[in-house]
């Protein structure tokens, strides 16, 4: 069971405490109608299903009820930060950042003998 | 009954005698007895057949890896288990066990037929032999199979026993109670971290508990222990799970331990878990699992008396217990050198050592020598003998360049073995840490780590006491420091002074060398799964170049052991057949659990009446203390419903139906999921949530609400009450609630944060009485305070707020049976009083309580539909024949621009239309498929399928709601239902098939 | 009035010491959701008659009255049952805008007192238990039912937990206060 920082309760919580909520950064068309039936097909279906760094939604459901987005490996499974709903999709140097700090936090043990 | 225990040697508590049985036989152990050690105290090296060959096979190690002492185990009262290790379990008085895999006993089993015709069982049998004819496969190859393969039998009773989960926080988890453990965990207490100690044995020790004239600080081996013992458990920062093995190690360093609470207790006391999980998420972990002893691969290695030199060595010093009368021992390292010197002190003959390696250090030989040892350095071991037990070993010299000599034969009852150690890395590999082959020590040590963890002692190949000791006491210490800051954390780690070391070296191959046929050679690597050294060479000879695809062909290491004693092995084979070095050839993944592990464990407390929440309605005691029929309904049990004496489920459905008809029925809709949407912009969010218009519903009116998907398809729907202005009393399906909830909220936050308006669930806030019939408002008028009943007054969908047996209600006129009918809702903890105030008052009128079912039959006599049931996911408002719920104006609402989708408009869209059977007794089956000509050729043409279907009471008749391709320009055409027994022909009919102009409504 | 009637009424389990642990069904209150813009959140301290707290998992505890902050815009508010009626009257009269929404009959709540309180929500709450600070409350799981749980004393814990799922959270409790008075 990972832990997942909840950017509004500033806390490492548990993940039975959180909902996937799927891919961030979509936002809904503020007009659908304008919208071609593949524009709409898109925004509807096509994500991006990387192989690494994903942009996702996640909803801390049995907490404070916030939906919220985190940067997740999807090969490691490690989160490199969390961020509050709304707030710009961040920079390569603000992920670096945030996960750097995490990994001082953690420092990897050589187990080497 | 011949004893092999030996007076003054083993922790064993001689003073606590402790009958148990084994094959019906009776045998004495002692308290700290494991099975295997009381059984090889009482000469019993047999203890079951193995998996294929159905071989003899005997004990071959002392701890968790044992790949063949294998038993069924009862603890009594149902208490059955297979496929238990005699190794760990331990004795208690009343245990009975069994051996498993053989018939009709275990000394005469006939499926030894199979060892007589090893050449047909060899690597990837069942993919070469059961190919044809494919008819055989279900009737023939896998029933005989399945009978003749596999160890225990699996219980048949459900298993009566309870078992507890918990979940713990630490700085420190130190898994393994050894040298390097203990010395770990007493750093890390010391510093005040709390810590947790766990160790899959009844006590803690480790190697120590098999090393008691070691000296440690000037202290024997036992007598430190029991200091240090007595030292963790006076420091209240930390814990100590003995009986507990860390099973998985999963990311965040979070580990998955399951301990043994009770199963080596004689009586169990009431309400006792067996297991518990204990769910550890710790800051900084050790590792201090050990090491595991490797078999040597040679012909017969797996007759019963053969067994691992250490297993031996501590089944002498910690059990007491000297396994056999003369003993020869055959290595490629020191340590078993060692077991066979202890054997010799306590008194039993030991024939000879037999060393494969061309020079021992001299220590060693002096030693042999000085106990008139015969020793035997730089020869081989090419058989053993002995039918049931091993009986001689077959010897011969190996000369220059690898010529075996001629062969000598040596009596013996049991034979030593060791091929050096393998250090215990699987909790790290599960981690995904990387793995580095040590080429000098023959062995993979764990490389670079992905968690917050530490590896110590002989888990990281560090054999010796004195070394584990510094390293676990060194790992401890700079686990605290990392975990913490406080004051006492990141002391100087003490050192360790160990006198009586065991010499550590040796060498690590494949087969031994024979004289003998290679190709007939019995030489088992994997002893559980019966995967000979030749299983692997062939898999290579037949192309197979990859650990991982060998594995998979010959099933080596794929035993519930996971090749604990024979990857490395298996892997020597592979690398010389393949003419590759070992760490080309690569490792198996380790995967969780390390041992088997029960799936009580795994359920904790969830099983019996805590299995999965069964949420029960206020009103759910008074349904069944009247005898009502229950459904489950999402998380829900729900009142299905309610037969009279003698009646079946058809005749109460119809009674109930019949009663609300003609006079007044009661139903207790608590579960419908409720959601109070409330603030200034209430209106514009239900807008644009829901398809309809709510601008212009004033409060204490409802409407009908339909909720769609992004996708255009029917999410949900339900009847919505206007209390204010800024305030919504919304219904959805019982099933939905959460669901629907979910999704506003989504909405509110991230697409419409500027919306002034806020969500609270009310579900279980209100029971809801559903009062259905003519009668219904004669019934509630006198309870009701504060409302004008009246038709004009409060038609057909309104709402309002009020009083009603004299507490506050929300009452709504709303009706799903098409009958008259109230809905009335009152704050919960009143719900079952008012029910039973209604009902008694109701009795004038015949008041019937009706179930989930007679309000489906109910429904679907109106045409109304549940969503769920007669929808799927892929149907639009239209082809659910709900346009008119669409506000056609609105500029948008979720699932708006879906429905212009081409595909959404397409003529041939399955669309919801009743059914009518030609034969009006048939009542279709639900799920029923559809076609246009019965008698087109298999497959047909299937154009819909039966949503609900009903004996309407009403009626006389059975009526039914079905999808079907383009359904609405079909009217009045028959349609066909082939089902087994025959095809029931139908015509496509409206919804309605009950007072279709609502007349009842207001009656 | 009529009857009134939840799962837990009167029900009581008690370890082999009442001191180690002792689990029983806390008396009805009054319970709100209340959700509001935080930035009027003094006005709504003003109406519920306390200061509100001002982060996630405060409590504030005055005259019997209870105010846990659960989200960025929610707080559950608790008082005697006798002051319902008040205070959604003093929130009506509240000129922000805000939702409260009576969950009074929602919920239902279980003490959980002792040495061996912590130890014993341990067996179904993922989050480390031990170290919640007193004075402090959290939305979470407990198993499978979601839960509100209150640390009122080093000792003393308060769960608040949804009426249908009330059995299985006390089942579980059931079960566990066995262990725990077995040794186990
Ligand atoms: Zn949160």
């Amino acid at each position: 069971m990972l832990l997942i920082r909840c950017p509004y309760c500033e806390a490492e919580r548990p993940e039975v405490e959180f909902a996937y909520a799927g891919e961030a950064h979509i936002a809904r068309p503020a007009d659908p109608s304008v919208l071609s039936d593949d524009e709409w097909r898109d925004f509807l279906f096509i994500r991006t299903n990387p192989r690494g760094r994903h942009f996702e939604r996640w909803r801390h459901m049995h907490g404070c009820g916030r939906f919220f987005n985190a940067v997740r490996d999807t090969v490691t499974d490690k989160f490199s930060m969390t961020y509050k709903a709304g707030a710009p999709r961040p920079s390569d140097e603000e992920i670096a950042l945030a996960s750097s700090a995490a990994d001082s936090a953690a420092s990897v043990k050589d187990a080497r003998p | 009954m011949s004893n092999f225990r030996i007076a003054g040697k083993g922790r064993v508590n001689r003073s606590r005698q402790l009958r148990f049985t084994f094959d019906g036989v009776d045998y004495n152990g002692f308290e700290g007895d494991t099975l295997a050690s009381a059984l090889l105290a009482n000469g019993v090296h047999l203890v079951g057949r193995s998996f294929k060959y159905h071989r003899p096979r005997g004990i071959l190690t002392a701890g968790s890896e044992e790949p063949n002492a294998l038993v069924g185990s009862n603890r009594g009262n149902g208490r059955f288990e297979p496929n238990t290790r005699a190794t760990v379990l331990e004795v208690f008085e009343g245990l009975k066990t069994e051996s498993q895999n053989r018939w009709p006993s275990l000394t005469r089993d006939i499926g030894a037929v199979n060892d007589a015709l090893y050449m047909l069982f060899s690597a990837g049998f069942y993919y070469k032999t059961f190919m044809w004819p494919k008819s055989f496969w279900d009737k023939v190859y896998e029933p005989v199979i399945r009978n003749a393969a596999g160890l225990g039998k699996a219980p048949t009773a459900p298993d009566p026993d309870t078992y507890a989960s918990r979940f713990a926080h630490c700085d420190v988890l130190v898994v393994g109670g050894g040298a390097a453990g203990l010395a770990a965990a007493l750093e890390a207490g010391r510093s005040g971290a709390s810590v947790i100690l766990c160790d899959e044995q009844s006590e803690l020790g480790g190697s120590l508990l098999s090393e008691p004239s070691a000296e440690i600080n000037g202290q024997l081996a036992w007598d430190w222990l029991e200091d240090t013992n007595a030292a963790l458990a006076a420091m209240p920062n930390v814990t100590v799970l003995p009986r507990t093995t860390a099973i998985g190690y999963y990311h965040q360093n979070f580990v998955g331990l399951c301990q043994r609470l009770t199963d080596h207790l004689r009586i169990v006391p009431d309400g006792a878990p067996r297991e518990r999980m204990w769910k550890v998420r710790a800051k900084q972990v050790v590792l201090a699992q050990g090491a595991i002893e490797k078999p040597l691969v040679f012909a017969g290695n797996d007759r019963p008396g053969v067994m691992l030199a250490g297993a031996a060595r501590t089944y002498l010093n910690r059990y007491g217990v000297k396994v056999g009368n003369r003993v020869v021992a055959v290595t490629s390292h020191d340590s078993a050198w060692h077991a066979a010197f202890d054997l010799a002190k306590a008194g039993v003959e030991v024939a000879a050592i037999v060393d494969v390696r061309g020079t021992v250090p001299t220590q060693l030989v002096a030693a042999a020598d000085a106990l008139r040892i015969r020793t035997l350095i730089g020869w081989t071991v090419t058989g053993t003998k002995g039918r049931l037990r091993v009986s001689s070993v077959r010897v011969n010299p190996v000369g220059a360049g690898g010529k075996v000599g001629g062969a000598e034969t040596i009596a013996c009852d049991a034979l030593l073995m060791s091929g050096g150690w393998t250090p215990s890395i699987h909790l790290f590999s599960h981690t995904q840490g990387s793995l580095t082959w040590n080429e000098d020590g023959q062995m993979f040590l764990p490389g670079r780590g992905k968690e917050e963890c530490r590896l110590a002692g002989a888990g990281k190949g560090r054999f010796s006491l004195k070394a584990a000791f510094e390293d676990g006491a060194a790992a401890g210490a700079a686990a605290a420091a990392d975990a913490g800051s406080g004051a006492g954390f990141g002391a100087e780690p003490a050192s360790y002074h160990v006198e009586g070391e065991l010499s550590f070296t040796g060498v690590t191959g494949r087969e031994l060398p024979t004289d003998l046929d290679p190709g007939h050679a019995k030489a088992f690597v994997d002893f559980q799964n019966d995967v000979m050294a030749k299983d692997i060479r062939l898999a290579v000879r037949e192309g197979f170049k990859s650990i991982e695809h060998i594995k998979r062909y010959t099933t080596n290491g794929m035993a519930t052991d996971q090749g604990k004693t024979s990857n490395i092995n298996g892997l020597a084979v592979a690398s010389d057949a393949l003419k590759r070095p070992i760490p080309a050839v690569g490792l198996t993944t380790f995967r969780p659990p390390y041992t088997p592990t029960s799936f009580g464990t795994f359920a904790g407390y969830n099983k019996g009446a805590l299995f999965e929440v069964t949420r029960k309605t206020p009103i759910d005691g008074w349904a069944e203390e009247n005898g009502a029929v229950f459904e489950p309904v999402s998380l829900w049990r729900r009142a299905w419903y309610f037969p009279q004496v003698g009646e079946d489920m058809h005749a109460a459905v119809a009674r109930e139906c019949k009663a609300v008809r003609s006079s007044l029925g009661i139903f207790d809709a608590s579960t419908l999921g409720k959601i109070e949407i409330v603030g200034p912009d209430a209106a514009e969010f239900m807008n644009r949530m829901y398809t309809n218009a709510w601008t212009k519903l004033a409060p204490g009116r409802c409407r009908y609400g339909l909720l769609l998907g992004e996708d255009g398809f029917i999410r949900d729907d339900g009847v919505i009450g206007r209390l204010a202005q800024d305030r919504f009393h919304v219904t959805t399906t019982t099933g939905g609630a959460a669901r629907v909830l979910g999704m506003m909220e989504d909405y509110i936050q991230t697409e419409w944060p500027d919306l002034k308006v806020w969500l609270t669930s009310t579900t279980e806030q209100w029971s809801v009485i559903a009062l259905q019939g003519p009668n219904a408002r004669k019934l509630i008028e006198p309870f009701v305070e504060g409302i004008d009943l009246s038709e004009g007054a409060f038609p057909h969908m309104a709402v309002a707020t009020g009083k009603i047996c004299g507490v506050p209600t929300r009452l709504f006129r709303v009706s799903f049976t098409g009958e008259l009918g109230f809905e009335i809702n009152v704050p919960a903890r009143y719900g079952r009083a008012v029910w039973e105030k209604l009902f008694e008052a109701g009795q004038r009128f015949g008041i019937t309580p009706y179930g989930t079912e007679t309000m489906h039959v109910l429904r679907a006599e109106k045409g109304y539909i549940i969503v769920g049931q007669d929808t799927d996911g892929t149907l639009t408002p239209d082809d659910a024949g709900l346009s008119w719920a669409v506000g056609k104006t609105k500029p948008d609402f979720v699932g708006k621009r879906s429905l212009s989708r081409p595909d959404m408009l397409a003529a041939n869209r399955k669309q919801l239309v009743g059914l009518l059977t030609s034969d009006p007794k048939t009542v279709l089956e639900e799920g029923a498929q559809i076609v246009l000509d019965p008698n087109q050729p298999v497959p047909m043409d299937m154009v819909g399928h039966v949503t609900s279907s009903y004996w309407s009471a009403e009626l006389g008749r059975s009526i039914a709601f079905a999808v079907i391709q383009g359904g609405r320009s079909l009217q009045g055409k028959t349609v066909h239902v082939p089902m087994p027994d025959k095809v029931h022909s139908a015509t496509i009919a409206g919804m309605v098939f009950v007072d279709p102009e609502n007349k009842r409504l207001s009656a | 009035m009529l009857l009134a009637n939840h799962p837990l009424l009167g029900k009581t389990i008690t370890g082999d010491t009442a001191s180690k642990l002792t689990i029983r069904a806390a008396d009805d209150v009054a319970r709100f959701s209340l959700r509001i813009d935080p930035a009027a959140i003094q006005a709504a301290g003003a109406a519920f008659g306390m200061p509100l707290p001002t982060r996630i998992g405060g409590m504030v505890e005055a005259g019997g009255r209870m105010a846990l902050q659960l989200g960025p815009d929610e707080w559950v508010l608790t008082a005697p049952v006798a002051e319902s009626d008040g205070i959604a009257d003093a929130f009506a009269a509240l000129g922000e805008t805000h939702s409260l929404v009576d969950i009074g009959h929602r919920e239902v709540g279980i003490l959980v007192e002792g040495e061996a309180a912590a130890l014993a929500l341990r067996s179904a709450i993922a989050f480390d238990v031990e170290a919640m600070a007193v004075g402090t409350g959290c939305r979470t799981l407990f198993d499978k039912a979601q839960i509100v749980l209150i640390r009122e004393d080093t000792n003393r814990f308060r769960i608040e937990v949804w009426r249908s799922f009330a059995d299985h959270v006390w089942g579980i409790l059931h079960a566990v206060s066995r262990e725990i008075a077995l040794g186990l």
